[in-house]
């Protein structure tokens, strides 16, 4: 049999990739001297008392709202700002047009670290610092300049007679945009914003600088947070927990989206 | 489990550190604020001064107490306003306890109408540097020669360990009390050493012979919280500073030339890197998590692990019963040390501050004068787990087997507790010396070496013209 | 209606505008002029202090260890990521009769390869830190379970192993994404091609290398800096990873962690903006030279 080498390799990579993740959700059912003294054994019974455990007493269940507020009105400031952008760019012609356009995807090539002083000092000036409000705008300030990027190429791909003939109707500019040309983006807007939300998602530098506050920590922030400090005195399964339930959402999300997800994301990646 | 998630109950080396810097870098906006409140200093409430009211409170006047309530709770500063209005009954008492101090003050301070007693404590408090810096801080002097609040024969200053007013002390002058205290040493489990017939040594070469005993009953003699090697440091540096005693500590502290190769800090780094080489440290160790690290040594698997006081509360639910750890103090080097075997490492925190535009300063200086009385402190002690900074104040009381311990060395080491300042005012350089004794563990660098390295970072600190430079 | 379509205008591009100039733009100037000034943070007290800051990187033993470090990642982590998407992706393919159906659990292998690329870096770090534990992690329990105890380390706090072990985190992190990539890559490829090469009775390897490898060396290339561009930030997996962190003894320093800890631990904002500036050009010049490099190879091919 030729394939059976292939096959091998195919499940010694899935092999690596899948077990560390199921270790961990093993891991969260056990006790911590389970855990300590024996890596590989199972659970003698399922403690979810670990899991109330970290999601109350560990704050993964504030972490966690606290990612669903700041992605949530991120994802949505990015994919709002990002499209209008876009579309004004991709569709109208007007003098400053290319110059705007490049002031916003360069953006995409600089390193976040080169900003990352300054930009404390802004949103501190600002007073958004450690607020909701103040992670959102940043979000939406980092993310906007690849979603203009890719959603440029895709608007110009539509078809122009759908606006005209709305035009001609006497839409105003808005309501083609709204109603008539962000519909038919969809499949590009569906691509980008899987892109941007796993993107801001598993953020970590930004918030990490400027939120400060353990009351607002987001899920990434929270858990390294729980892992490094002194705060969380030994409470490995409690940990794992943690990391299960900050994993499994996305994890499962992803197996019923799969196929859009891949694409989107492939597709963000190439273009 | 951690009661508060706001609160780091004990004060660590690396905690410390990062609420300080979380406050130093929000000093821009906090001193632009500070400063930028009108310069009338409204008249604080006075009384006359007596014998029994020697700060000179009105006794009507009204107090506003701020407490930062974390992993202690804020009871204990209730039981003090307790006996404030006991002995001034018209006084009425404004208690607040609160998580973010910074957040609920700075306004305030701007405003010109801050509290009168502030507990300046937690990741959000407000930046020490700023306030000394706009004179938004009252003089304590006043308040440490007075007569203590249980014995008028002895000043309040002289009930206080040592180094408490040094620690609260900026250019000279005293303008912060800290409440708690916090002590480093070598820990290791009573009842094990008891079973096995095990003394803690006195002496260096006392540890190295108990380390061979040790490692022959199969138990790997030391463990230390690899992932941080400063846990390490804390240990070698105490061993360095009862060698050469305070003259050592300054001129680190200060970078005097050539500091770090002292014979002192010289026989330590031997030492320890005897320790590395005769296979005395657990295998492993040096990638252990402080968290790993410890659980670990509660697991009975080492029998020694340097740390601070912190460690019994951090602890707690791992030891298993009947654990009882304690610490002792870092054996002695040489037989001509110039502090004696009981002499350890300690520092202060939880930072008391009275305003100076508060509205009744007498009645803040009086409510710590109380807050910090034998019978307060007591209180604390037992509710929180934590030393009081105060001198005694646990005698004859009942602790658990760490927090007695910790007691009873600082008891025993009297005036001989000394600590390190290079760490809080150079932190680049504390970063030179846990990289340096990381190496020196792991039998990477030599003693020499070792040294080497350190005083070429001291030396390029020392000549570096953009760090502001501290003496002691 | 050519009213209606300024206000149009200004109202799609100006609240975006607005905010890249504040949030983004602004700060990356501020950056370099930053880094000619002493500034600590406190407002007003800026000195210009020229090229002092750059002057002294280059004195800074432990940047000078984050610059190395972050070299060699930049060279290892693509190509080995690389390397093992490709591998990966024409397996998936190979397995299939014409070189381009898929194998059977395809699907399946896709969906799970794909998993760590769903997972921010922290949760992927905090897990790895487990998996290298020397006492009760999983590698050295499996090498254990096997017979191999010789082989179990401390993985990260071994100078020689902690870097390679970061690096490996970081490959593992995006092999499954990049396989995916390819594997779309390779689905663009006509059929015909492959029919064409399987009838000049061209092997396996033949025909990856004279079919696949040429037709998707654009996407490649477009890999090979997204993945360039991790490898010089590694931020998150060495903070929360390494002994230190950093260490040992600055063996995975990486340039992101000296200039957070310059900045927010020592109040150097002006030093740590020339690290930004430097990082910036290295990206800069790295990216140039990736995209620029592959021009001229097609160039001389055709």
């Amino acid at each position: 049999m030729k394939r059976v080498p292939i096959h091998l390799a195919m499940l010694a990579w899935g092999v690596v990739t899948a077990l560390p993740l199921l270790w961990a959700i093993v891991s969260s059912f056990k006790t911590d001297n389970d855990i300590l003294n024996d890596p590989w054994s199972l659970p003698t019974e399922p403690r979810w008392g670990n899991w109330s455990r970290a999601w109350s007493q560990a704050n993964i269940g504030r972490y966690f709202f606290n990612s669903l507020i700041v992605v949530g009105g991120g994802l949505l400031l990015t994919m709002l700002l990002g499209s209008m952008v876009a579309y004004a760019l991709a569709r109208y012609e007007f003098r400053g047009n290319r110059l705007i356009y490049y002031v916003f995807v360069a953006a995409m090539f600089f390193p976040v670290f080169l900003a990352l002083v300054p930009l404390f000092f802004v949103v501190e000036q600002l007073g958004l610092l450690g607020t909701y409000q103040g992670l959102i705008l940043v979000y939406a300030a980092y993310a906007v300049p690849f979603t203009v990027f890719f959603l440029h190429a895709f608007f110009k791909t539509l078809p122009s007679e759908v606006a005209e003939a709305a035009f001609l109707d006497g839409c105003s500019h808005g309501t083609v945009f709204f109603r008539v040309m962000l519909p038919m983006a969809r499949p590009g807007l569906v691509a980008v914003g899987i892109f941007n939300f796993l993107g801001l998602w598993n953020q970590y530098l930004l918030p990490l600088v400027l939120n400060p506050d353990p009351d607002r920590y987001v899920l990434a922030q929270g858990l390294a947070a729980l892992s490094v400090s002194q705060g969380y005195r030994s409470d490995w399964s409690g940990l794992f927990a943690g990391l299960t339930i900050a994993m499994l959402p996305v994890l499962i999300a992803y197996v019923v989206f799969q196929r859009h997800i891949r694409a989107g994301m492939t597709a963000g990646a190439v273009k | 489990m951690n009661p508060s998630p706001f609160a780091q109950p004990y004060p660590t080396r690396r905690t410390v550190l990062r609420a300080a810097v979380a406050a130093g870098a929000t000093l821009p906006l906090l001193s632009a604020c500070v400063t930028g409140g009108k310069d009338d200093k409204p008249a604080s409430a006075a009384g006359a001064k007596s014998a029994t009211n020697p700060l000179g409170v009105k006794e009507d006047a009204a107090l506003e107490v701020v407490i930062f309530k974390g992993g202690y709770g804020d009871d204990y500063a209730k039981k003090a306003e307790g006996l404030y209005t006991q002995k001034y009954p018209k006084a009425t008492i404004d208690h607040k306890g609160i998580q973010k101090v910074g957040e609920a003050l700075q306004p305030r301070f701007v405003a010109n109408t801050p509290p009168d007693v502030v507990d300046n404590t937690g990741a959000g408090r407000l930046d020490l540097a700023a306030l000394v810096g706009a004179k938004q801080l009252s003089s304590l002097s006043e308040l440490l020669d007075a007569p203590s609040f249980d014995d008028p024969a002895v000043k309040f200053k002289d009930t206080l360990l040592p180094g408490v007013v040094e620690d609260g002390t900026f250019d000279g002058a005293p303008l912060v009390l800290n409440f708690t205290y916090t002590a480093w040493g070598i820990w290791y489990s009573k009842p094990l050493f008891a079973s096995k017939g095990w003394t803690y040594p006195k002496t260096w070469d006392e540890m190295i012979a108990l380390c061979a005993t040790i490692k022959a009953a199969g138990i790997a003699p030391w463990t230390y919280q690899g992932k941080y090697p400063e846990y390490m440091n804390d240990p070698l540096l105490s061993m360095a500073a009862k060698t050469g005693g305070a003259d050592l500590i300054k001129a680190v502290d200060n970078l005097q030339p050539n500091a770090w190769k002292a014979d002192g800090l010289k026989a330590a780094a031997e030492a320890f890197a005897e320790l590395a080489a005769k296979g005395y440290i657990m295998t492993g160790s040096e990638a252990l998590s402080h968290t790993e690290a410890q659980a670990a040594w509660c697991q009975g698997k080492a029998a020694f692990i340097p740390s601070g006081s912190w460690l019994e509360a951090e602890q707690k639910d791992v030891a298993p019963k009947g654990f009882d750890m304690v610490m002792g103090a870092v054996p002695a080097r040489t037989g001509s040390d110039k502090f004696g075997a009981a002499a350890i490492q300690a520092a202060s925190s939880e930072s008391f501050i009275v305003p100076s535009k508060a509205k009744n300063i007498a009645g803040g200086l009086e409510y710590l004068r109380i807050l910090f009385s034998k019978q307060s402190a007591r209180s604390f002690a037992e509710s929180a787990g934590t030393l009081p900074a105060i001198a005694g104040a646990t005698d004859g009381l009942t602790l658990s087997s760490g927090l007695g311990s910790t007691r009873d060395a600082v008891n025993a080491a009297g005036k001989e507790a000394f600590t390190y300042r290079f760490r809080t005012w150079y932190a680049p350089l504390a970063k030179a010396v846990d990289d340096a004794t990381g190496e020196l563990i792991n039998k990477r660098a030599t003693p020499a070496e070792w040294a080497d390295r350190i005083q070429k970072a001291a030396d390029a600190l020392a000549k570096d013209s953009s760090v502001k430079k501290y003496t002691r | 209606m050519k009213h209606g379509r300024l206000r149009f205008l200004i109202g799609a591009l100006l609240p975006a505008l607005v905010l890249h100039v504040v949030f983004v733009l602004s700060p990356y100037g501020q950056a370099f002029y930053l880094s000619l000034t002493d500034w600590t943070g406190v407002a007003g007290e800026a000195h210009f202090v020229g090229a002092g800051n750059y002057a002294r990187l280059g004195g800074d033993s432990l940047f000078l260890d984050a610059v190395r470090n972050n070299a060699v990642m930049l060279i290892c982590v693509p190509l080995v990521t690389i390397a093992l998407g490709l591998f990966l992706a024409s397996m998936l393919h190979l397995g299939g009769r014409s070189g381009r159906s898929s194998i059977r659990g395809a699907g399946a292998y896709q969906i799970v390869y794909f998993f760590p690329q769903l997972l921010s870096l922290v949760i992927v770090a905090v897990l790895w830190q487990f998996v290298y534990n020397p006492t009760n992690g999983l590698l050295n329990g499996a090498l254990r379970a096997v017979g191999l105890d010789g082989l179990a380390r401390s993985w990260l706090a071994e100078p020689k192993l902690a870097l390679p072990a970061i690096m490996a985190v970081l490959v593992w992190s995006s092999v499954g994404f990049y396989m995916v990539l390819f594997s779309a890559a390779i689905d663009g490829i006509p059929k015909e091609l492959f029919e064409a090469a399987l009838l000049d009775g061209a092997g396996s390897w033949a025909t990856f290398r004279r079919v696949t490898l040429p037709l998707v060396r654009d996407t490649v290339q477009v890999s090979f800096v997204y993945l360039g561009i991790t490898a010089l930030d590694g931020f998150a997996v060495v903070q929360i990873m390494t002994v230190g962190p950093g260490g040992p003894d600055g063996a995975t320093e990486v340039i992101g962690l000296s200039l957070y800890r310059a900045a927010f631990f020592y109040g150097k904002f002006g030093y740590a903006s020339a690290m930004g500036v430097t990082l910036f050009f290295a990206t800069l010049t790295f990216a140039v030279l990736a995209l620029r490099s592959g021009r001229k190879e097609r160039l001389e091919l055709s």
